[in-house]
């Protein structure tokens, strides 16, 4: 409706402008690195922490002490621990993460089969969150003072109470079991066949016309993804509720206010932006957790995704995969909290513009 | 003058021409609000005419209910408060009766704000243009034309390059600027009312003037009618055609601006000059103004006139009920019931008035000399430059000494306080106290806080709000348990000294009046005998007559303890009832310094000319502001 001013360039004229952007974002990538190999270390070090032998357990109870010796040196289990993980480091740059214990196929080429799954998970999970926490904070906020207000103030309260595989629960015995309305175990239907292209089931679907298959996917994903969504949802509603009573005592809105503007017009205009910061921030923050959550949801639908590797890695002591698995949580950790950090620098000028 | 003239003529009398167009007219105008069961008055019988093109002050100090009468316009009263009776006609239609739609409708439109705080009533996260655009659109600007518009806008009040500023975010200008654009925006409907809240209190003060001089520029071209809400007296006359003074939420006095200052005729009008320092002419004591003023919740209780428990010529018919409005000249009225007897009364008062001294040194010899200090805040990173906040300088004090530091935000005035506490570390120079040199060691630290104190600007915040009075008076004996009785007996002391009750030792902060809570804070920094106080615009926030009370104590405990005090202040009339010397600082550097008097009597610097001049005189003749400014001066801001 109104006109789009750009913001003042910090500096003038369009190159070294896109060469400012571009060396922010290597900044961005590069600062976190570091914390990724740390990740890695820790991992790697309370692997090793573990009394647990990968060569006992890969070799048959009779076997001799020199298929014992064999096998540790081949694995690369005698060298000194520091070595070993730099060797782990450098093949890991080339996404190289050695073998699964398990089945003896490559670690990555397994990640790479079940990453689509929980990708998809995760995305409809954050934005239909965000969207349903931002539509009930909006909500409440607009209906203060009656008594939709305390309802919905109330009910927040008791859904900030109830973990992640409780809601799995909950919707499955509802939608899934009672009503009978959607599926809740396994990727797609039983007798429905997806032509692998992407690895993610909805667009290989698509790609694929298999309208069929698509319906499948899409009705399997909604009940995973209202779980993870409510997770999300319920803190984002409390914040943005909490940040719009805040704005509203700002002098801005009260001036907009005088100017005559429409409740929509502020609340939606002058309000939401300001209220959104912190509101973003705690997505951020609460990224890990929530991604994390994914593990339990995946094992409860019984979707193939990198949670529920990861729940056999561990039951088998899969050192290679459970390393590979903890690096790719922390990088999707590291991108959400990426994404958040470039939606506040987007959202709020003065993050852009040194005054 | 003593013909007395009934209350019915008096509209008629306010603005003298009866067939001049009224835009606004209020009439017994009261707004109620029930606290404990009990009904009080807020406002009581609110009257007045505003006429077009005319501007009404409304003065008064924190708590009168000045800034009531635009809640009620802008439909913004708090929770609980009501109009119990009246009418407020705009322009011939009544206000508290349009339907919400309308009334909705008229905002922004044909009444418009301008703000108190300029720099928060901007949104953060959206530029000026987007602002300023949404405001175009909703009073039917074509959204083609907005742009040269609101550049036209802009240009009208004298910003430097408008169409840079589309983009800006309100955090990249100044608080001039910033006012600037809101008085811009507020007359860009071509408004029929405008409503200044305080518009000017948070500038300093050469941008006041400027804002004033535009509001009156803006407001004589368009003809548009304006209520000047200010606390100040001096201000008032001259950004204003009529006063009205406000205390309790009663109009005590009605009269035309030039009259208001010298022919003052309600005891409070005239408590509140008597307690306003002046710049010019000699400096007699100031009166203050004993008490406070009652409490909302105390109104129901109090029958008769509402500044009778403070007033000096209260008489028992005061009490009998409230008095009405009686006419003292055309267009002049006062509610008291003794205004007759009054001329009378005070001409017995004002023979008792002496002379004044401000702060002089007692001995030459100075408690603490600095010389060559200067801060230099490094540059954030490589792109920036260093920024410079005060040039090297030397200065000093001697026992007894009030020395004022004057400038504008940014001048460098506070900054130079916090390095003589020791706040902030020393770029450069050295700083002694008593012919020894203050080092980074944790010994040069007691000492100096053993003899330089701080007393700071917010009392409000400055007070642990969790701890009694007693306790925060002797805050720097916490470190000494073992003398409990010692510091029962301190804080006593400490109470007396600063003009507190003994019992007010077991309240908390939040229990006291921002008076009283200023008095605490000083005498905070009094409890180890201090030979220097460092106070920074510590009566700048109080209303005119705490601070009358508040600067006669700071020159008190000068005679009783002899301590000396560097008052940072942007208020040059405050800076010469107490001090006996000032620095003006600009841009890190002290650009004159000398014997108050003298300096301002005197100015050699040209900014120290136009600081003086920004200032709005007590004299009704004077032309205030001065002359128009040119570009380049707005430029400066």
């Amino acid at each position: 409706m109104s006109a789009v001013y750009p913001p003042a360039p910090a500096s003038t004229g369009a190159v070294p402008r896109l060469m400012q952007q571009v060396w922010l974002l290597a900044r961005q990538v590069l600062w976190r690195l570091p914390m990724l190999v740390m990740v890695s270390l820790i991992v790697f070090i309370i692997l090793r922490a573990i009394p647990v032998d990968p060569v006992t357990m890969l070799l048959p109870p009779g076997a001799s002490q020199d298929d014992i010796d064999a096998l540790t040196a081949q694995l690369g289990l005698d060298r000194n621990l520091a070595v070993q993980f730099l060797i782990w480091l450098k093949d890991a740059f080339t996404l190289d993460f050695g073998t699964s214990i398990q089945n003896g196929s490559a670690v990555s080429a397994m990640v790479a089969d079940a990453l689509p799954m929980t990708i998809q998970l995760l995305v409809c999970g954050f934005i239909g969150g965000i969207a349903l926490g931002l539509a009930l904070g909006l909500l409440t906020f607009r209906y203060r003072g009656t008594r939709l207000e305390k309802i919905l103030l109330a009910s927040n309260g008791v859904m900030i109470a109830i973990p992640d595989y409780l809601w799995a629960i909950i919707l499955i015995v509802i939608f899934g079991v009672t009503l009978q309305w959607l599926p809740f175990l396994g990727p797609v239907g039983a007798n429905i066949s997806i032509e692998h292209i992407t690895g993610f089931l909805m667009l290989d679907s698509l790609l694929t016309a298999n309208w069929e298959g698509f319906a499948s996917a899409f009705s399997h994903l909604v009940l995973p993804s209202l779980t993870l969504s409510l997770v999300v949802a319920t803190p984002i509603a409390r914040m943005a509720y909490s940040s719009l009573s805040e704005v509203y005592r700002e002098d801005y809105i009260h001036a907009a206010q005088l100017r005559g503007l429409s409740h929509n017009r502020i609340l939606l205009h002058h309000a939401l932006r300001n209220a959104s910061l912190p509101t973003v921030s705690l997505v951020g923050v609460q990224a890990s957790v929530i991604i994390g959550g994914t593990l339990l949801i995946e094992s409860i639908f019984g979707l193939p995704g990198i949670g529920n590797l990861m729940i056999k890695a561990m039951r088998s002591f899969d050192m290679q995969v459970i390393q590979a698995l903890a690096l790719t949580y922390a990088v999707t950790v590291q991108l959400v909290n990426m994404a958040t950090d470039f939606a506040l620098y987007k959202l709020n000028p003065r993050l852009r513009i040194q005054s | 003058m003593g013909n007395t003239m009934a209350v019915a003529d008096m509209e008629a009398v306010v603005f003298p021409r009866v067939e001049e167009d009224v835009l606004l007219k209020a009439e017994g105008l009261n707004l109620d609000v029930s606290i404990g069961g009990k009904t009080c008055r807020v406002l009581r019988d609110i009257s007045f005419t505003l006429p077009r093109g005319k501007t009404l002050g409304l003065v008064g100090e924190s708590g009168a209910g000045k800034s009531m009468l635009g809640r009620i316009i802008s439909r913004q009263i708090p929770a609980g408060f009501s109009v119990s009776s009246g009418s407020l006609m705009f322009d011939g239609e009544d206000l508290l009766q349009a339907s919400a739609r309308q009334h909705r409708d008229w905002l922004g439109k044909r009444i418009a704000f301008i703000p108190q705080e300029p720099m928060t009533a901007l949104n953060p996260v959206l530029t000026i243009g987007q602002q300023f655009t949404e405001h175009m659109l909703r009073f039917g600007v074509p959204a083609a034309e907005c742009e040269a518009r609101i550049i036209q806008a802009l240009e009208e009040v004298l910003l430097p390059e408008p169409a840079a500023l589309l983009s800006k975010y309100a955090f990249q200008l100044s608080g001039g600027m910033c006012q600037r654009v809101m008085i811009a925006m507020a007359f860009a409907s071509e408004p029929d009312l405008v409503i200044s809240d305080e518009a000017t209190t948070a500038l300093d003060v050469s941008t006041q003037a400027q804002v004033v001089r535009l509001l009156r520029d803006l407001q004589a071209r368009k003809g548009t009618s304006v209520i000047f809400v200010t606390h100040d007296m001096g201000l008032a006359t001259h950004a204003c055609d009529e006063v009205t003074v406000l205390y309790a939420g009663e109009m005590m006095e009605t009269a035309p601006a030039r009259n208001i200052f010298q022919h003052a005729s309600h005891p409070y009008t005239r408590a509140l000059r008597d307690a306003t320092p002046r710049l010019k002419g000699s400096v007699i004591p100031l009166k203050t103004l004993e008490g406070q003023m009652p409490g909302v919740e105390s109104f129901a209780d109090i029958p008769g006139c509402r500044f009778a428990s403070r007033c000096d010529y209260a008489a028992a018919s005061c009490n009998a009920g409230v008095p009405e409005r009686v006419s003292v000249s055309h267009g002049h009225s006062v509610r008291c019931a003794r205004y007759a007897e009054l001329e009378t009364l005070t001409a017995e008062q004002h023979s008792s008035s002496g002379t004044h001294q401000p702060g002089h040194a007692f001995s030459a010899r100075s408690v603490l000399q600095a010389s060559g200090i200067s801060k230099v805040y490094p540059a954030a990173n490589r792109r920036q430059k260093d920024k410079l906040a005060l040039a090297a300088m030397d200065f000093t004090i001697a026992p007894g000494e009030f020395i004022g530091i004057v400038g504008e935000s940014g001048s460098g005035k506070s900054t130079l306080g916090r390095m003589l506490m020791g706040l902030e570390d020393l770029t450069s120079g050295s700083i002694d106290i008593n012919g020894k040199t203050l080092g980074n060691d944790e010994a040069s630290w007691q000492r100096r806080i053993s003899l330089v104190q701080m007393i700071f600007q917010d009392a409000r915040s400055a007070l642990n709000p969790r701890r009694k009075v007693g306790q925060l008076l002797t805050q720097v004996m916490d470190s000494r348990p073992h003398q409990r009785l010692e510091r029962n007996m301190r804080m006593k002391e400490l109470a007396r000294d600063v003009g507190l009750a003994e019992q007010s030792v077991q309240r908390y902060p939040a229990q006291l009046s921002g008076g009283q809570r200023q008095r605490v804070n000083i005498g905070r920094s009094l409890c180890d005998l201090p030979q220097i106080l460092i106070a920074d615009e510590i009566v700048s926030g109080l209303d005119v007559s705490v601070q009358a009370q508040i600067m006669n104590l700071l020159l008190e405990l000068r005679r009783e303890h002899k301590v000396a005090l560097v008052l940072i202040s942007h208020d040059l009339s405050v800076v010469r009832y107490l001090c006996s010397r000032v620095l003006v600082m600009k841009n890190g550097e002290v650009i004159e310094s000398g014997e108050t008097e003298k300096v301002l009597s005197d100015p050699q610097h040209p900014y120290t000319r136009q600081l003086i001049a920004a200032v709005p005189p007590t004299d009704p003749d004077a032309v205030w502001p001065g002359a128009s400014f040119t570009d380049k001066e707005a430029g400066v801001l």
